[in-house]
């Protein structure tokens, strides 16, 4: 039971966006996809997402291929996401931000398959819960526009697991946010992590991304680069040279910063190369 | 503290009363002004029917009318000599609000993918190919001749005749249309419109069908626009395609927005105004035209947003009864 891309590529004309990509994500894990800028990170998820058709290749979630599927299908199976830059509906309220999310739930059975048709009692439950585990009670009447740039990623997180999905896409969910915030939201993102749920996480912010994954992808020119455990994608030296350069330029890194680093390999130089 | 509450109670109650009085008392004007009355509601349902595509979805739709074409000639065609079909007015009605349905959901799919211009200039054209269909159908319609001598209208026996029993017709019509979309909009239909109209793309990330959700709201609006046209159809006992211009689908989307887009009431109120207004100029005569274009253009400068601020709608004034009415009146 997993989201799985098999032998999955990407052309935008000649441009070769993703090359023959096969990767598997199971549930009850938060994966990370890190590499340089234009490595295909947000590509992937476009596809997944079904923003973006495969080029060739098959996408699945569990049974069903996605890779076939409209992008309102596919977010029906349950593969729900967020954006690189915010995608709110500003001038509806944080309440009704997430009230649509049950829009397809909540119709008679004849524009609806399957399930049972959702009450607007059993609606508001569910968002109000939901703003309630994500701090967001007290404005639940506000416009999502009007919120702090923090509260909206907030906001935009909620909207993303409000309806239960078992695959979260998260874009870039640091992007703009401050050091505490970014800490903040490393916590909570840690804390939604479930048996029954896969979180995808693309993120530059390699504080983050070391600290709450469990797996870590890195990509490089559409291509898997490697794959493995915070600390194994820390020591490794294809990953150091994707990010800084070959051996030779990475020496000369090394003795520049020397005596200077304080929490040794890979984080130390995050902060050189972050886009 | 529970005096000012009695008196707001006693003045809520006489400015409803008055509303009631004056909505009833309508009829007691000379003919002239009943015409008008029941021009305005007319165009107030329409308004509010095009709404829904234009406020609510944001779809610009400039082919309006003829969805109210095309539920003015189904009256012309079931309840006249031309075909010698006469159906009763209130089967007619349902008819009519079927076929202007299936007209917008035929105009309706071939235009999803567009959006802004391109949908305007498409809507637009298909407003123009139906009057120039019915204009030229000549077996059909008795083209630019129109349909004559149409059935006088009959409801569970009584007959419709005078511009006075019309306005009723019409001012229930306009009653059950506005609570209608009123309920929709609060409806969970009414914000997965409001969000399509913000972010399409991101309606759709959230397992909407957008496809589906812009065919309803054509769906709906057409409906509208048809059970009108019947209505309309039956109080002239006429029809002909000159009454369809594309003028006439301008003066509907002008009412939105002079009125405030997505406002019933704001519809209303531009309703009132902008069929009032070219009356009121007849002594201008050939500067009727020129001051009308002129009082549009100051109602835009001065109030960009419509005549009505978008904070005064429907659910403010229900809020605002209601709060007053259930408030403690401890006197």
């Amino acid at each position: 039971m997993a989201l799985t891309l098999e032998h999955v590529s990407k052309r935008f004309g000649s441009l070769v966006a993703i090359k023959d990509l096969s990767l598997t994500f199971e549930r009850g894990a938060i994966y990370s996809i890190i590499g340089p800028n234009g490595a295909g990170k947000s590509t992937v998820v476009n596809m997944v997402a079904g923003s973006y058709t495969v080029t060739s290749g098959v996408i699945r979630l569990d049974a069903h291929v996605v890779s076939s599927l409209a992008k309102h299908q596919i977010a029906r199976l349950g593969i729900s996401r967020t954006y690189q830059n915010l995608r709110l509906f500003d001038g509806m309220s944080v309440l009704e931000n997430l009230e649509v999310c049950f829009f397809t739930d909540s119709l008679p059975g004849l524009f609806r398959r399957g399930g049972h048709r959702m009450t607007k009692v059993e609606r508001l439950k569910r968002c109000h819960a939901c703003l309630h585990d994500f701090n967001l009670a007290d404005v639940a009447e506000n416009l999502a526009g009007d919120l702090p740039y923090g509260r909206q990623k907030v906001l935009e997180l909620a909207r993303a697991f409000v309806t239960d999905a078992p695959v979260v896409l998260l874009d870039e969910p640091a992007a703009g946010l401050n050091h505490t915030e970014t800490k903040e939201m490393a916590r909570r993102i840690a804390s939604l992590k479930r048996s029954d749920r896969a979180i995808i996480l693309v993120e530059h912010d390699m504080d983050l991304v070391m600290s709450i994954s469990d797996r870590v992808d890195v990509l490089n020119h559409g291509e898997l680069l490697y794959s493995g455990s915070p600390d194994a994608v820390r020591r490794n030296e294809k990953v150091q040279e994707a990010y800084l350069g070959t051996a030779a330029e990475l020496d000369i890194v090394r003795k520049l910063t020397e005596g200077r680093r304080t929490s040794g390999g890979i984080r130390a130089h995050a902060g050189v190369v972050r886009h | 503290m529970g005096k000012s509450v009695f008196l707001r109670r006693t003045g809520l109650i006489v400015t409803l009363l008055v509303c009631v009085a004056l909505l009833v008392k309508v009829p007691a004007l000379p003919p002239y002004y009943v015409r008008v009355a029941d021009s305005i509601l007319i165009y107030i349902i329409l308004a509010v029917g095009l709404n829904i595509v234009v406020g609510y979805a944001g779809l610009l739709d400039l082919g309006f009318i003829a969805f109210y074409a095309v539920g003015a000639y189904t009256y012309a065609f079931l309840a006249s000599g031309q075909f010698d079909i006469h159906l009763p007015f209130l089967i007619i009605l349902l008819i009519g609000a079927g076929t202007g349905a299936l007209a917008g959901i035929l105009l309706g799919f071939p235009v999803l993918k567009l959006r802004g211009d391109y949908l305007a200039i498409v809507t637009l054209s298909f407003g123009e190919i139906i009057r120039i269909l019915i204009n030229n159908a000549d077996d059909l319609t008795n083209g630019p001749q129109g349909i004559a001598a149409l059935d006088r209208a009959r409801i569970f026996g009584l007959p419709l005749i005078s511009p006075t029993n019309f306005y009723f017709l019409l001012l229930i019509l306009t009653i059950v249309v506005c609570g209608a979309v009123y309920f929709m909009e609060r409806s969970i239909l009414g914000k997965a419109w409001r969000a399509l109209r913000e972010d399409q793309d991101a309606t759709r990330g959230l397992g909407i069908n957008t496809t589906g959700l812009k065919l309803a709201a054509f769906a709906i609006s057409a409906a509208i626009g048809g059970a009108t046209g019947v209505i309309f159809s039956a109080f002239q006992r006429f029809v002909s395609p000159e009454s369809f211009t594309f003028q006439e689908s301008l003066l509907v989307v002008l009412i939105i927005i002079i009125g405030g887009v997505g406002n019933i009431v704001g519809i209303a109120a531009g309703a009132i105004l902008l069929i009032i207004l070219p009356e009121v100029l007849h002594f201008a005569a050939q500067y009727r035209l020129l001051i009308y274009g002129l009082v549009l253009v100051v109602v835009i400068v001065l109030r960009p947003n419509g005549l009505i601020p978008p904070a005064f709608n429907l659910g403010h004034v229900i809020r605002k009864i209601q709060a007053l009415w259930l408030s403690p009146s401890n006197t």
